[in-house]
């Protein structure tokens, strides 16, 4: 993430920039497209028997064993707080490398690997206006010919910021009390 | 050899080589610490030690570390050349640890990138009296050594293991002239011949410290005394004639002649013949009068670093030693890389698992002879590998015992008590991780043995007891697990005491007269958090933390800690601490559409309940009764809310799991078998779940949960 704001700061933050051409694979969640950038992707796999894991978060369904290595994977329309769906031979995982800690992400359909050259980032203060709960984890719109990607942050979609935010209330709360 | 001279690659070496040398050496101090003043041997071992690591730290300019050393070397060499009688001999063990702990501290500094630039001074300035102090009480003397200690040179000693298969070599190198640094060159044969040297000497011996000795061997050459078991094509193999080295002369000397040092005189023409024009002359203006006429040189001293104690008494070579062993080769490797081998290892079993119950396998008219005798190979060597790296990673529990040692030995100074220790089966071997984890733990049990356990020495008179207060250290392996025991033979802990301090804590049950808790059960408190019967905090104990940090410590790595006690005789601490974490024996089972795996060693037995079994409490509890015992019921199914589960009892599995002294009945869907698995961690990504400690892949390529009995009970 570093690396694009880096790159956005360079050539001003706002505006639809030409010049930038990053690859990103996009996938279909719901409705919409999402995108992730490819830099992320370690590898996309097809939908393996899950062993799920007792008492956490529903969007968290399990274990899989990839090649001997346990990873967990998280299903992405649970995650965007969308209906669930049932798995079929389309359902993908994705498996993403985000500072090394690697998740696959159950997705409907791998759409395909493409060019953004145009993007637009998200001013910070839609975060929290949707009801849906997906903006948050989407930093900026893509645009490819006529349609239009949202372009995921794997961070923020990986490390929870409700649950973080709900604790450093509750945190705050104990403080006040102990006081 | 040059590309050896890269730095990263000797300092990785410096580091582990001293440490080694420390290690051997508070080993050595501390085997004597109750006798009467250091045996000659040690006296040696230890100035031996002090020397080199002043050497290889001159090198790698970590100055400190070398002032140190030297000072300490100081001591030792007085002590060994004019053995002083009345030394005092704890002081002197205590400045020898007070130099070992900061030549480690410093050390550890290295390691961790950070400079080593720790204050000696006043540990400089205390060796320094106490020098004094010995030198003075020493009245004859005084001089003499002192003198020796500063100005006789010291040469490079290596252990001698003298044995009747070692040559004796007189090894005279000249270099070219020019040739820059030639002291480094010089540095760089020895510290290649050391490889093979028991026994080496060189001169000039200060090549490493002193610039101008590069002048000296440029003009008379470089000298080497070598006892090694090698042949003289060995020695030319490390110490060519190559871009440097002009001319190698090596000689085989008897061990008298090898004895006598660096008496090259009659071989100096020799050598001299094909020397240099400029540098015969200059040799000859010298000392040589004439080649012609060679002249007995007289011994000077300072040329022999073993000089004979007395006239015409050889000086003992090590001959009462046993010859040594054939040399054990060692080889480092990275922890990282074990671990990794370890993992692939674990995935080989498990697919070799895959293949050989493969469902193409199964069909029905396969004739697979063949087939099953190749897997049958196949499972025998992977077996080996298995057993391979299982014993690779065992490491003997000798050093940690040897750091309890030392903490016996510190506590009991400062708080004045008069301790034995004593260690049993130290060559124990357990898996390195499990090291890691026992260390802190075991010194704190010590240290409490220690300061609770043994009486003070009036106490102790007190109560009439005759033997010396004694801490015993002692490791054995069985049943698949390590008891590592704690035994003090102090005053025993006070039934009395902790349970008044219970019932002040409210730990204890009102409803339960005091009588009804058993030793056990009251010793089991001191291991609560914020328990300590200790009236006054120490310096080493008796805050209250320690205990239940000693016991979750123990825990997390699958042991537990028995306390058993006689009041007036001492205390026993034991722990019991499992081989292995990597690879346990599970037992495999369903519940729902997930699977299980729980350590065998926690499962007493299985059991089919009927319904009329089972007692329902109002409050929802469940218990099973079973030979007139009563056990609580989990329903795992209910515990981990899974789906589809088998909800009558009648069509599950009771498994009985027992630990810490208490049972718990886990009703399951089915049992599928017993397996080795492999341990691996949950991803950190997914919050630690209760009861579950980390997964395993099943023969099949599926995962399993791992069930930890403790988060279940508890």
């Amino acid at each position: 993430m570093d690396e694009i704001k880096e790159f956005t700061d360079l050539y001003g933050t706002d505006e639809v920039q030409e010049e930038e051409q990053e690859k990103y694979v996009t996938f279909k969640s719901g409705n919409e497209y999402f995108a992730i950038r490819i830099e992320y992707v370690s590898e996309i796999i097809q939908i393996q028997p899950i062993t799920m894991i007792p008492e956490s978060e529903d969007y968290i369904k399990g274990l899989i064993n990839l090649r001997g290595k346990i990873i967990p994977v998280i299903d992405v329309r649970l995650r965007f707080k969308q209906e669930p769906f049932e798995y079929n031979d389309r359902t993908c995982i994705i498996v993403i490398n985000v500072k090394s800690t690697i998740v696959g992400l159950v997705v409907e359909k791998i759409a395909e690997v493409v060019e953004i050259k145009e993007k637009k980032e998200l001013p910070q203060s839609s975060v929290g206006h949707s009801d849906k709960g997906q903006n948050k984890y989407v930093f900026a719109i893509g645009k490819v010919g006529d349609y239009v990607k949202l372009l995921l942050d794997p961070d923020r979609l990986l490390n929870d910021v409700d649950s973080s935010a709900a604790d450093l209330a509750v945190r705050e709360a104990e403080d006040v009390e102990e006081k | 050899m040059a590309e050896e001279f890269s730095t990263e690659g000797m300092l990785d070496m410096y580091l582990f080589e001293n440490e080694q040398l420390l290690e051997q050496l508070q080993e050595t101090v501390l085997e004597q610490k109750d006798a009467d003043c250091f045996d000659e041997e040690s006296i040696n071992e230890i100035f031996r030690a002090m020397h080199t690591i002043k050497g290889s730290s001159a090198i790698m300019m970590f100055d400190n570390i070398t002032t140190v050393a030297h000072k300490l070397e100081d001591i030792f060499f007085y002590l060994r050349e004019s053995h002083p009688d009345n030394v005092p001999h704890l002081e002197l063990v205590d400045h020898v640890l007070e130099v070992e702990d900061f030549i480690t501290n410093e050390m550890d500094k290295i390691r961790n990138g950070s400079p080593a630039d720790g204050d000696a001074t006043g540990l400089l300035a205390g060796l320094d009296k106490f020098l004094k102090k010995i030198q003075t009480k020493d009245g004859k003397a005084v001089k003499a050594p002192q003198a020796a200690a500063s100005e006789e040179p010291k040469h490079f000693y290596i252990a001698p293991m003298a044995t009747s298969a070692s040559h004796f070599y007189r090894i005279f190198v000249t270099y070219y002239p020019g040739t820059e640094l030639v002291n480094i060159h010089a540095y760089k044969a020895v510290y290649a011949l050391k490889e093979l040297a028991e026994d080496l000497l060189y001169l000039p011996e200060d090549i490493v410290s002193n610039e101008e000795s590069a002048d000296v061997i440029l003009n008379d050459g470089f000298k080497i005394l070598l006892q090694a078991q090698c042949s003289e094509e060995d020695i030319r193999k490390i110490i060519g004639v190559g871009y440097d080295v002009k001319q190698v002369d090596i000689e085989e000397c008897s061990a008298n002649e090898f004895l006598q040092g660096f008496d090259f005189g009659e071989h100096g023409a020799q050598i001299d013949l094909e020397s240099s024009v400029e540098q015969i002359e200059q040799k000859a203006a010298e000392e040589h009068p004439a080649e012609a006429a060679p002249e007995k040189p007289a011994m000077a001293p300072g040329d022999f670093v073993i000089k004979p104690k007395a006239p015409g008494k050889p000086k003992k070579m090590g001959k009462d030693k046993p010859k040594p062993v054939e040399k054990a080769s060692f080889i480092s490797v990275n922890v990282s890389k074990m671990d990794m081998l370890m993992d692939l290892i674990g995935e080989l079993v498990i697919s070799e698992s895959v293949v050989l119950q493969n469902q193409d396998l199964k069909v029905p008219g396969l004739n697979l002879t063949n087939f099953n005798k190749a897997a049958a190979q196949m499972s025998k060597i992977s077996t080996d590998l298995q057993n391979v790296i299982m014993s690779m990673r065992m490491v003997p529990l000798t050093n940690t015992f040897q750091k309890m040692n030392r903490i016996v030995f510190d506590v009991s100074r400062k708080l004045g008590k008069d301790v034995d220790f004593e260690m049993i089966g130290e060559g124990t071997e357990v898996d390195k991780n499990i090291i890691e984890h026992i260390s802190d733990p075991l010194m704190h049990l010590v240290r409490n043995a220690v300061d609770h356990g043994i009486e003070t020495n009036e106490e102790r008179a007190a109560s009439g007891k005759r033997d010396k207060a004694k801490v015993t250290l002692s490791a054995k392996t069985e049943a698949g697990k390590v008891w590592i025991s704690v035994i003090d033979n102090g005053k025993g802990l006070d039934r009395e005491k902790i349970l008044k301090k219970a019932r002040k804590q409210g730990i204890l049950d009102d409803t339960r007269p005091d009588s009804s808790y058993s030793d056990k059960e009251i010793y089991q408190f001191i291991t609560l958090p914020g328990f300590s019967t200790n009236e006054q905090v120490t310096e080493y104990s008796g805050r209250g933390v320690g205990m239940d940090v000693v016991v979750s410590n123990i825990q997390a790595i699958g042991g537990n800690l028995d306390i058993e006690s006689i009041p007036g005789e001492g205390s026993t601490m034991n722990l019991k601490i499992p081989l292995t974490l990597a690879i346990i024996d599970g037992i495999v089972m369903e519940t729902g559409c997930s699977t299980f795996v729980i350590e065998t060693n926690v499962v007493k037995e299985f059991v089919s309940v009927t319904q009329d079994m089972m007692i329902h409490e109002p409050n929802g509890d469940e218990y099973v009764m079973l030979r007139g015992e009563c056990f609580p019921v989990l329903r795992l199914g209910e515990w981990y809310h899974l789906k589809g589960y088998k909800e009558n009892v009648e069509d599950g599995m009771m498994v009985i799991l027992e630990m810490e002294g208490r049972a718990i009945c886990v009703l399951v869907d089915r049992l599928i078998g017993k397996q080795e698995i492999v341990v691996k961690p949950i991803p950190s990504y997914v919050k630690k779940v209760k009861g579950l400690s980390g997964c395993t892949q099943l023969g099949d390529g599926s995962i399993a949960l791992i069930l930890d009995p403790s988060g279940l009970v508890g």
